[in-house]
């Protein structure tokens, strides 16, 4: 079998990927930041970092500290907000022939609603992927995320407001049993759910004594995280996704053509590729190479017997 | 790229040369004092055990995952597809002594150019540099590169550390005009040294040297520039020492990075503009890493 033979393209949300590989919010700017280092259009999707209401400016710095195989990250949702998004990035995404998720996050309901209403207009967005999972604000993100009542109030209004947009929900994997929160959100009608977010984590300098990070803790992405990330995504596929024929976007230390593989087996239709891309911009484009070349060596003609094929 | 040369210069500073060709080596023919390079250290060999200092024996047993960031001490272009750079380093932590085993001939991925260097206004005549520390080689970038592009230009070189051993540069003897930098009289370029210890040349803070020096010539201030590159809290005298004479000044700033390249924000620089109350961030790898003195917040 030849590498065009093999059919890579996925359906995720009733939406038609090329490919399985996205890269993951908050990893690949908002629009065009990596157009000099990858071929965007090669992506099977592009998922912008996370959008506000109104522009926030982040955290203090240090804002990221390297860990074995890893790195904490607390930037704050710095971004321009959704206005300037619309105005500055969005012409920019509509150049793009691929689909385009837009990450919404907020301090309360109220926000998130306005800023999935203000982009449910937008043709060029395909859809959005609700961010209740960042650990890195004091309002808003990981507290809505962590509680069951509140992933499904949550889920619910911004499905509505989203109109015809399909709904991605990313979990936190700061939680006892992440199946509940999944359910919740499939329940209140998500779409599609994304898993995981970084885990919330600290590093402390034993000279001053004191953490790295001037948030103090922050969230814990790279390959140290993946097989924790390989676990949940299977037993969330299992428990909640395969059931409901919900379609789960799987990340959480993606470097390499591998990595993606085995999210696909413990049972992601797609996969995101996040803190890789900071270390080797075209690291999704890479991956993509080689789920091909591992398709045409198993024989596999079709990506999607992949899927949660874990014997 | 290929590595050409990897040599000890003195304890713990080597100087790392690299070769590139081909479409690599037309990005950096253009190349401005002050920009970066991301470097791919993480596949790079450790040294033997018996060659890790004692202080990094710990920091060694991690594994390192993110490209570090380095300027350029000297950048050589010979044509437009053949360019030879090099960068100063320090070892002082599992990235840096990995570097000290690059040997002549190893590949070493990097991305760059990245970020603005410094730029010279116009009706500059007079460039003052101050380095401090491990910020001195951009400047010595900074000094061949306005030598050859504005040789009208006067440059006077200030570089301070805690003492001579950790001056990335060797020290000439002593004349009437200091401490001479070989690195810099190469090019006829005075050059002052100020040691916290007295080591060489003048005792005390670089920043009290170089205005002892601006007293002492009063220079034209709208003619003259101040360059600097060094720790922030040096940066943050650099800056009020400019806005005392009245004088440009240009500081390069720096960030612990993951990417280099504008998205992941973590190396986020407070500034404030002009006339402006509220601060902002700006990137330190895509806004800068140079700024000028006087749009940025110091702690």
């Amino acid at each position: 079998m030849s590498d065009s033979r093999v059919n890579i393209s996925v359906d995720f949300a009733g939406i038609k990927l090329a490919n399985p590989v996205l890269t993951a919010s908050g990893t690949c700017g908002y629009a065009d930041e990596l157009a000099d280092f990858v071929d965007i259009g090669g992506l099977g999707g592009f998922i912008t970092k996370s959008i506000t209401l109104n522009p926030r400016k982040g955290n203090a710095t240090p804002r990221i500290v390297e860990t074995d195989s890893g790195m904490l990250n607390a930037i704050g949702l710095a971004n321009i907000g959704v206005e300037r998004f619309i105005k500055e990035k969005v012409p920019i995404i509509e150049g793009f022939d691929l689909p385009v998720f837009v990450n919404v996050a907020g301090e309360s309901i109220d926000d998130y609603v306005a800023v999935a209403r203000r982009l449910a207009g937008e043709k060029a967005i395909s859809g959005i992927e609700l961010n209740i999972s960042c650990p890195n604000v004091k309002q808003g993100g990981i507290t809505f995320g962590t509680d069951p009542r509140q992933v499904q109030k949550i889920t619910k209004a911004v499905k509505k407001a989203a109109g015809s947009k399909p709904l991605i929900v990313k979990l936190t994997p700061t939680v006892t049993d992440i199946s509940v929160t999944a359910r919740a959100a499939v329940q209140a009608g998500a779409d599609a759910l994304s898993l995981v977010n970084t885990f919330t984590a600290m590093v402390i300098d034993i000279e001053s004594q004191k953490p790295v990070l001037a948030n103090r803790t922050g969230g814990l992405s790279g390959p140290a995280i993946k097989p924790i990330a390989v676990y949940l995504i299977n037993k969330v596929y299992n428990e909640v996704a395969k059931p409901s024929g919900i379609p789960i976007l799987g990340g959480g230390g993606i470097r390499t053509a591998s990595d993606a593989i085995e999210f696909m087996i413990a049972g992601a239709t797609a996969v995101a590729v996040g803190t890789a891309s900071f270390i080797e911009p075209d690291s999704a484009v890479r991956i993509i190479d080689g789920i091909k070349k591992y398709c045409v060596r198993k024989g596999i003609s079709d990506i999607k017997e992949l899927i949660g094929c874990l014997k | 790229m290929k590595v050409r040369g990897n040599v000890a210069v003195k304890e713990r500073f080597y100087r790392l040369s690299l070769r590139l060709n081909g479409k690599g080596a037309l990005a950096f023919s253009q190349v401005i004092p002050g920009q970066f390079v991301e470097v791919s250290l993480c596949e790079t060999a450790l040294p033997s055990v018996e060659n890790i200092p004692d202080d990094l024996l710990d920091s060694s047993q991690r594994q390192i995952i993110l490209r570090r960031p380095f300027s350029f001490c000297d950048v050589e272009v010979t044509s437009q597809a053949d360019v030879r750079i090099e960068i100063l380093y320090c070892v002082l932590g599992p990235a840096t002594l990995r570097m000290t085993t690059l040997a002549e001939g190893d590949r070493l991925s990097i991305i760059g150019p990245l970020g603005n260097g410094f730029s010279v206004p116009d009706g500059k005549k007079l460039a003052l540099l101050v380095a401090g520390g491990m910020g001195a080689p951009p400047l010595q970038h900074l000094a061949g590169y306005l030598k050859a592009n504005f040789p009208k230009m006067r440059v006077v070189v200030f570089a301070g550390a805690k003492s001579v051993a950790d001056l990335p540069f060797s020290v000439q003897s002593s004349d009437k005009n200091g401490h001479g930098i070989s690195e810099f009289t190469r090019f006829g370029i005075e050059s002052y040294i100020a040691t916290d210890d007295g080591s060489a040349g003048f005792q005390g803070v670089v920043t009290e040297c170089a205005d002892r020096w601006i007293k002492r010539n009063r220079p034209n201030a709208a003619e003259t520039i101040i360059y600097s590159c060094g720790p922030e809290q040096m940066l943050a005298e650099v800056a009020k020492l400019a806005a005392k004479h009245n004088i440009d000044c240009q500081v390069s700033m720096e960030r612990m990075m993951a990417c280099g390249i504008g998205v992941c924000q973590s190396c986020a620089v407070e500034t404030r503009a002009t006339g402006q109350t509220e601060t902002v961030y700006k990137l330190c790898c895509k806004d800068g890493p140079i700024f000028n003195g006087k749009d940025l917040v110091f702690e």
